[in-house]
């Protein structure tokens, strides 16, 4: 038997349509795999890179038509609307948008910084943006550097905050602390890395950072969420989806007359959340276990060790998968995926876009 | 005047007069920036100006849909960049293009020949989060798209509603002579200056403003008439420092409807530049102390209102322009309380209608007054100085303070740092004119 087929569909705002086209419908759309397969997707605003399954990485979007590949030797990318983070064989490279959207890296890089050798054979070193020393994001100032005591395995990156997984599991966040997003329970900026003491004891395996929110699994693979509800992203209550809600309710009854507004309190009992600064663990029906965790900049999805995708947040794009534009404050399993007989394997997020690796079962 | 002609007439008639607003040639709308955006920004920008200087006509159609839609993705952006940092660090040429969203969009439902509301409301966000374009052309968009709404009726609430008797009507205070503030009636400018001013002292100013056209024009019919259909920032909560406290947009209508006549919740129409439009940065921050800061503004929403009043003259003793000087609206129910706080400028405090009882400390008394310690609120004291806990707070009682109630007609001077409590004992409406 053959070995079931991966492919990648990704949900929401297109990049397409951010280079002038017309909006997509919404439905998902199949990311043309090519011959050789797609392995990994790193998703900007308006535009995305793929590393095929020969290991290529290939720019698709921001107006160029067909995909144009990076030169030989880039292995990794980060990409943002100024720059691309690329890593190379003997150096991290920051390069300019339009540079990485011509698929041609001539002249000097915006932001260079030399890699050591790689020791041989061994586990790959830690994903971007971290690089040895420190960290490094696709805009000026493009490098940061880390103490050294912290270890870092994995580090994600908000619109103002900074998230690490240490070497044992820990959480560290820092930088800007107005909605929450860093889950000491303030709304203070915080200057340098700080472990983040509610989650202390519970060891993360996965760890994500949205615009203003944040997202992590633990080993035992519960999801916890802190930072700011605007859209639902915490799937937490939030008060503007239940004021949309209760407005739609009202203009679908067809009724002229005018009626008071009453105050439409959300699940019974419970507090609409605006910012929630700590760490929150979600519940997921019958107790499923997650094993992915991604953000955009105001949604969340995530991926059931059973192969579901569940999705919540800010959805006016698509970027949920329900086939509508609502935002949502309750995760919600996209049914898209069962009903064609697929598996989600992994999940990652644009800013406005859901990508999704699934296996057809 | 809408409603007088037929749909179709009446509509081209609104595009006649919108369109008016642009230039001409498509060249002439430069879509100019001051300062830097992300490179996938001006294609999107030239796309939705295209399809307004495409079709010759109103955008109609796909056109129509595109160029919403355009509308909606240039605010999704810009507004996640205005919020990507503190707002004095977001750059104005992304407020430009939140702007310019708000425009396409407006232009898109103008042109759709619908309701108008969708469009006001646009102006309105683009206003107050935005950065003028093209000569402010969001404020003269609105205006022209007011008038082609049916004017404001009086609201239509149950007789005597804002009447209505209160189960448990909060006591007026009684204050003692000893603790009044003074009372002064047209005093000369030198006297202000040199019995009140140079001392920081505070002071009733009585006779000063009742020649403005507010004090017999302004009610809460006349707001509804006059700017019902704007969107304007709200603060809901009966003091800034409650747990449920928030700020959100609404229009003045419904904020009339549902928290003025309405009195199950207690809203305030504060800090607001009904006349000077300026931009309220802050409801963009949560939490924000917009009793604290001095926050950036600019332009002009609703300027009927403005015309209604004018700046006191004793504010030509300070060292600023006229134009430095910040004006802003306190609109709100009976039981609103601002907790007592203090201000980085002079302030005259004018009332209009309802009236406010006041508490004032000076500022040498700010160790007896408990500031907050987080950084957001440390001018705003932890003591509700209308029921003080004296065990947490026992410095308090060492604490000398003034009051008065503030009528309409009476204008108060607040000296600069000086810690002021404030509760409206009516629907109250009052003008605030910050100057240094």
């Amino acid at each position: 038997m053959a070995a079931p087929r991966r492919s990648w569909l990704v949900f929401g705002f297109s990049a397409e349509e951010a280079a002038g086209g017309p909006e997509p419908g919404p439905g998902p759309r199949r990311l043309d795999s090519g011959p050789e397969g797609i392995r990994r997707v790193w998703p900007a605003w308006s535009y995305v890179v793929l590393e095929t399954g020969a290991g290529a990485l290939e720019v698709r979007g921001g107006g160029g038509g067909a995909g144009r590949r990076l030169p030989a030797g880039c292995t990794e990318a980060l990409p943002s609307e100024t720059h691309v983070l690329l890593r190379r064989a003997a150096a991290a490279e920051a390069w300019p948008r339009a540079a990485a959207l011509r698929g041609e890296l001539r002249g000097a890089p915006a932001w260079r910084r030399a890699l050591p050798p790689a020791p041989g054979p061994g586990p790959a070193p830690p994903p971007l943006p971290l690089v040895p020393g420190g960290f490094a994001a696709p805009r000026p100032p493009f490098f940061a550097p880390l103490p050294p005591a912290l270890r870092a395995r994995r580090l994600a990156l908000g619109h103002e905050h900074v998230l690490v997984l240490g070497a044992a599991g820990e959480t560290y966040a820092w930088g800007g602390g107005r909605h929450g997003q860093l889950g000491h329970g303030v709304l203070e900026p915080e200057p340098e890395p700080r472990l983040v003491e509610a989650l202390a004891g519970v060891p993360m395996r996965e760890l994500a950072a949205g615009g203003w929110h944040s997202a992590s699994v633990s080993e035992a693979g519960d999801l916890y969420v802190w930072g700011w509800n605007e859209s639902g992203q915490l799937a937490l209550p939030s008060k503007a989806l239940a004021e949309e809600r209760a407005q739609a309710k009202e203009a679908g009854a067809g009724d002229a007359e005018l009626t008071p507004r009453q105050e439409q309190p959300g699940a019974e009992g419970a507090e609409f959340i605006s910012i929630q600064a700590f760490p929150a663990l979600l519940d997921f029906p019958q107790d499923l276990e997650v094993s992915r965790v991604s953000c955009g900049s105001r949604h969340t999805a995530a991926v059931t060790r059973g192969g579901d995708l569940y999705t919540w947040g800010w959805g006016k794009y698509g970027q949920l998968g329900h086939g509508d534009n609502a935002s949502s404050d309750q995760q919600r399993r996209v049914d898209y995926l069962a009903a064609e007989g697929l598996r989600a394997e992994d999940v990652v997020c644009g800013p406005w876009t859901t990508y999704m690796c699934v296996l057809e079962q | 005047m809408a409603a007088a002609g037929g749909e179709a007439a009446a509509g081209g008639a609104l595009w006649a007069e919108v369109r008016a607003l642009l230039p001409g040639a498509e060249e002439a709308l430069t879509l100019a920036l001051s300062g830097e955006v992300e490179e996938c920004v001006p294609p999107l920008l030239r796309r939705a100006r295209a399809l307004l200087y495409g079709a010759g006509g109103p955008p109609r159609g796909r056109a129509a849909t595109a160029l919403r839609r355009l509308g909606d993705v240039l605010r999704d952006y810009s507004w996640e960049k205005l919020n990507a940092a503190p707002w004095r660090d977001v750059g104005k040429a992304w407020r430009q293009v939140y702007a310019y969203g708000c425009l396409f969009g407006a232009l898109a439902e103008a042109a759709g020949g619908g309701p108008l509301a969708p469009a006001v409301r646009l102006c309105d966000m683009g206003l107050l989060m935005g950065a003028s374009v093209l000569d402010n052309v969001l404020a003269r968009l609105v205006r022209v798209l007011q008038a082609h709404l049916p004017r404001g009726q009086p609201r239509a609430a149950p007789a005597g509603s804002a009447q209505r008797v209160r189960v448990d009507p909060p006591p007026t205070p009684v204050i003692q002579p000893e603790d009044a503030v003074p009372h002064l009636h047209c005093p000369s400018l030198e006297h202000f200056r040199d019995n009140y001013l140079i001392p920081q002292k505070p002071v009733v100013l009585e006779g000063i403003i009742d020649h403005w056209p507010c004090m017999t024009k302004w009610s809460v019919d006349y707001f509804c008439q006059v700017a019902g259909c704007r969107t304007v920032p709200v603060e809901l909560g009966s003091r800034y420092t409650d747990e449920e406290w928030s700020q959100k947009l609404m229009t003045v209508n419904d904020f009339i409807s549902q928290y003025i006549v309405n009195e199950n919740s207690v809203g305030y129409l504060a800090q607001h530049q009904l006349f000077d439009q300026k931009v309220w940065g802050h409801f963009l921050q949560i939490p924000s102390t917009p009793a604290t800061s001095p926050l950036p503004w600019l332009d002009k929403q609703i300027p009927e209102l403005k015309q209604d009043i004018s700046i006191p003259d004793y504010c030509c003793l300070g060292e600023g322009e006229e134009d430095d000087i910040t004006i802003n609206a306190w609109f709100g129910p009976e039981g609103t309380i601002s907790p007592l706080h203090q201000d980085p400028q002079q302030n005259f405090l004018a009332q209009v209608f309802g009236r406010k009882y006041i508490r004032l400390y000076s500022p040498q008394d700010s160790e007896n007054l408990y500031p907050h310690e987080s950084h957001i609120l440390h001018n705003t004291s932890q003591v509700d100085v209308e029921d003080p806990d004296l065990i947490k707070f026992p410095n308090f009682r060492n604490a000398a303070s003034q009051s008065c109630i503030l009528m309409p007609g009476q204008v108060l001077f607040i000296p600069v740092k000086y810690w002021h409590y404030v509760r409206s004992l009516d629907i109250s409406f009052s003008v605030s004119f910050w100057w240094s």
